[in-house]
């Protein structure tokens, strides 16, 4: 007899799909989460208004020097003096690149993980992207077909709720959505202008996992519509942008199943030779230091990309010296991200007298269409772009004049300004990897992190076109003031979709998961975070990661129930 | 018919703005406690500071830069969020100014301290920005000081803090 049936460990954007789809089918779950809880009442901000913020809602600089040396700098949009507290502090969780490199991991240890501090963009991945490998014979063929997947994107969406529109682009297959928010005027006359300049690019609206139109389950998690605030980095009152403290793990609460337990920082999971199967999972307590052991028949590891990777490594045996589940060598191998730092803005004319109500979370999304309807490409796979048009409005007091005049000059929107950035695919490459230091341990005497990760030319070359095609779509659209600075790559991890590090295959020899996320080596352990993913696509992820768990879910209980495992 | 005045207090107390009220009666202080005993500006700066951003952003039939206390507000930023760096080169900042100004420009009246301000409002603006780099720079800081402001956001900028929907096609 266990201690449970399951231990899911992580509680965030993907672990609380494994624990609401387990809790739901009945097993007694254990959820594993490293950090301490979030108290929606006492840890969100997002009702602070802004004259009772500290010092404009910076973080002092000696501060930042101390205790977010790497957060602040990777991802200081969202990093503020109120919410800073839902980002670790780099001095308490170091990590460590090979020489010569960089690494952005931007974390947040806590319930629910980075689920309350995303960006929410929620776009499926295509048929394309599940062939691309096995076309072009890079790295190893997708075990899974976009067919495959489609019934699990229909049902995560209807449950997490997205806003967006039906555009009908094969590329980026339509989901099940709430209605979207609508384009501002200047961004639908740049739609009209490069979907007529450039045929096969479109400008459609951005989607995001938003709540427009709560379905009846969503208003029985108290979920409600979205209020237009942009305030979602700070947390979200009205739980109208999804997450799995508002969603998933209420689901997994309300089943009675679900044990939640906190500062529980995983150091390994434990393996019977015997019988091929994981027993358990070893913890240290994040506060009081203690060590403990949990038994179940049944492992999900949601830990994040490199977390669930690190636990692999860290859990060697005789029959697994390199690692658990690490019979192919691939674990923490062809690391991946997407690169941004390519893109353009410039004044769009002729709406100096429209502004907005409301702010909203999301503007456009320009859907990859390199590779797809325009095949003259100097590089494989593609990009989107994401970005919106708005009133360029107060300018942070940079303008001449002073008195009267300046002061109400404020009140006016100004002329409007459209700026899009590219989000691309970067490609699988082994050699890109995290490993164990060899001789550095954190304050748990867990071994930290050790990231050795390069861009490619793909990589390099897709952005620099990027670049050329952000500035030359605002050209056809009439801008003026068009500003497509030289390409500045982001440091690899800084769009914190870090993926790729136990990758599916069709082959154990070469692969970590089988097509269930289930692991070649041991039938009871599956992997659902971003780890699975065998290429990047170009797309957001979380929506894929959400899909994916559900589907692992499913197909464990169905070994459980067949007693395979 | 209701005043604008009138009806934006209706507003400000529908969404528990009170202090703003007391914002219009010229008592406002951004909030939370900025120093009221200057900690980082010796009394001259303090002088300067409080002078030009009076004369930038002056008090109409809103509350000002003097109303909302962002000298003091400035003074709490360096002291509290400002590393040493920082600090040191804001005190020389303000020592530029106050010399590309003259300093007997604390003496004059407000209509001469404006005119003063103005033409090197314009050098700033148009002819030599980089040699006022430091005047653009406090008049950011001064800027993004009153925005943030209870009066500043709500009354100025008629910010919303719950707008509930999304309207891409306001005609103004």
């Amino acid at each position: 007899m266990t201690d449970f049936d399951a231990i899911v460990v992580g509680s965030g954007m993907s672990g609380g799909w494994s624990a609401k789809e387990l809790c739901e089918r009945g097993l007694k779950v254990l959820v594993l989460e490293r950090g301490p809880e979030i108290k929606p009442d006492r840890d969100y901000v997002d009702q602070l208004p802004p004259w009772e913020e500290k010092n404009l809602d910076r973080i002092s600089q000696d501060e930042i020097d101390k205790h977010y040396f790497k957060q602040y700098p990777g991802v200081a949009y969202a990093v503020k003096e109120s919410n800073k507290h839902f980002w670790v502090k780099d001095d308490d969780h170091p990590y460590e690149t090979v020489e010569g490199t960089e690494y952005d991991w931007l974390r947040g240890y806590h319930t629910a993980g980075r689920s309350i501090m995303w960006s929410r963009q929620s776009y499926r991945m295509g048929p394309q992207d599940f062939t691309a490998n096995k076309e072009e014979g890079v790295a190893v063929d997708w075990p899974v077909r976009y067919d495959a997947i489609k019934p699990w994107y229909d049902y995560v969406e209807e449950f997490a709720g997205i806003a967006g529109n039906r555009d009908g682009l094969e590329q980026l297959p339509d989901g099940v959505y709430q209605p979207g928010f609508e384009l501002t005027d200047a961004e639908k006359f740049f739609k009209a202008k490069i979907e007529s300049a450039f045929p096969g690019r479109n400008v459609i609206q951005a989607r995001v996992a938003h709540l427009t139109d709560p379905t009846d389950e969503q208003r029985k998690l108290g979920r409600t519509n979205c209020q237009a605030r942009n305030r979602c980095h700070f947390g979200c009152a009205f739980k109208a942008y999804f997450s799995s403290l508002h969603a998933t793990l209420p689901a997994a609460e309300r089943t009675g199943n679900m044990t939640l337990l906190h500062n529980a920082i995983v150091q390994s999971l434990e393996y019977d030779p015997e019988s091929n199967r994981l027993t358990g999972v070893r913890i240290v307590d994040a506060e009081t230091n203690e060590h403990r052991f949990y038994s179940s028949r049944l492992v999900f590891l949601n830990a994040s990309a490199i977390a669930s990777a690190m636990i692999l490594l860290q859990s060697k045996s005789r029959a697994f010296p390199n690692g658990l589940g690490n019979s192919s060598d691939q674990v923490g191998r062809n690391l991946m991200d997407h690169i941004s730092g390519a893109g353009a803005n410039g004044i769009i004319s002729g709406f100096e007298r429209q502004k907005v109500f409301g702010r909203r979370p999301g503007g456009i999304y320009i859907p990859r269409y390199a590779n797809i309807t325009e095949n003259d490409k100097p590089y494989t796979r593609g990009f989107g772009y994401q970005g919106s048009a708005s009133p360029v409005g107060n300018a942070g007091g940079q303008m001449a004049g002073i008195g009267r005049a300046f002061k109400e000059a404020h009140k006016n929107p100004g002329p409007w300004r459209i700026s899009i950035g590219a989000f691309g695919e970067q490609l699988p490459n082994p050699n890109n990897r995290v490993t164990l230091h060899p001789n550095r341990t954190d304050k748990w005497n867990n071994p930290i992190a050790l990231f050795n990760v390069n861009y490619g030319e793909n990589e390099h070359t897709m952005l620099q076109e990027a670049n050329k095609d952000a500035a030359a779509m605002l050209e056809a659209a009439g801008c003026t003031d068009i500003n497509s600075n030289s390409v500045s790559l982001t440091v690899p991890g800084n769009r914190i979709h870090e993926m790729g590090s136990a990758r599916m295959g069709n082959d154990p020899n070469d692969s970590v998961l089988n097509k269930w996320c289930q692991s070649h080596d041991v039938p009871n352990l599956f992997v659902t975070d971003g780890s699975f993913m065998t290429s990047a696509a170009c797309q957001n992820p979380s929506i894929s990661y959400m899909a994916f768990t559900a589907r692992a879910c499913d197909y464990a209980m169905k070994l459980m129930q067949e007693n395979i495992i | 018919m209701k005043t604008r005045r009138e009806i934006l207090q209706g507003m400000i107390v529908s969404i528990g703005g009170s202090s703003l009220l007391a914002a219009c009666e010229g008592v406002a202080r951004i909030t939370p406690s900025p120093n009221d005993s200057p900690q980082f500006y010796n009394p001259r700066e303090l002088a300067l500071v409080t002078k030009i951003s009076d004369l930038i952003i002056p008090r109409t039939d809103t509350p000002g830069a003097t109303d909302v206390n962002v000298s003091g507000f400035l003074d709490s930023l360096m002291t509290e969020w400002a590393n040493a760096d920082t600090q040191q080169s804001h005190h020389r900042a303000i020592g530029v100014i106050g010399d590309q100004l003259g300093w007997t420009f604390l003496e004059l009246d407000r209509r001469s301290a404006e005119g003063e301000l103005t033409s090197l409002d314009a050098l700033a603006y148009t002819e030599r920005p980089r040699e006022y780099s430091a005047y653009r720079s406090l008049k950011g800081l001064i800027t993004q000081a009153y925005f943030a402001s209870e009066a500043g956001k709500l009354l100025e900028q008629e910010w919303v803090a719950v707008p509930g929907r999304w309207d891409p096609s306001v005609e103004i």
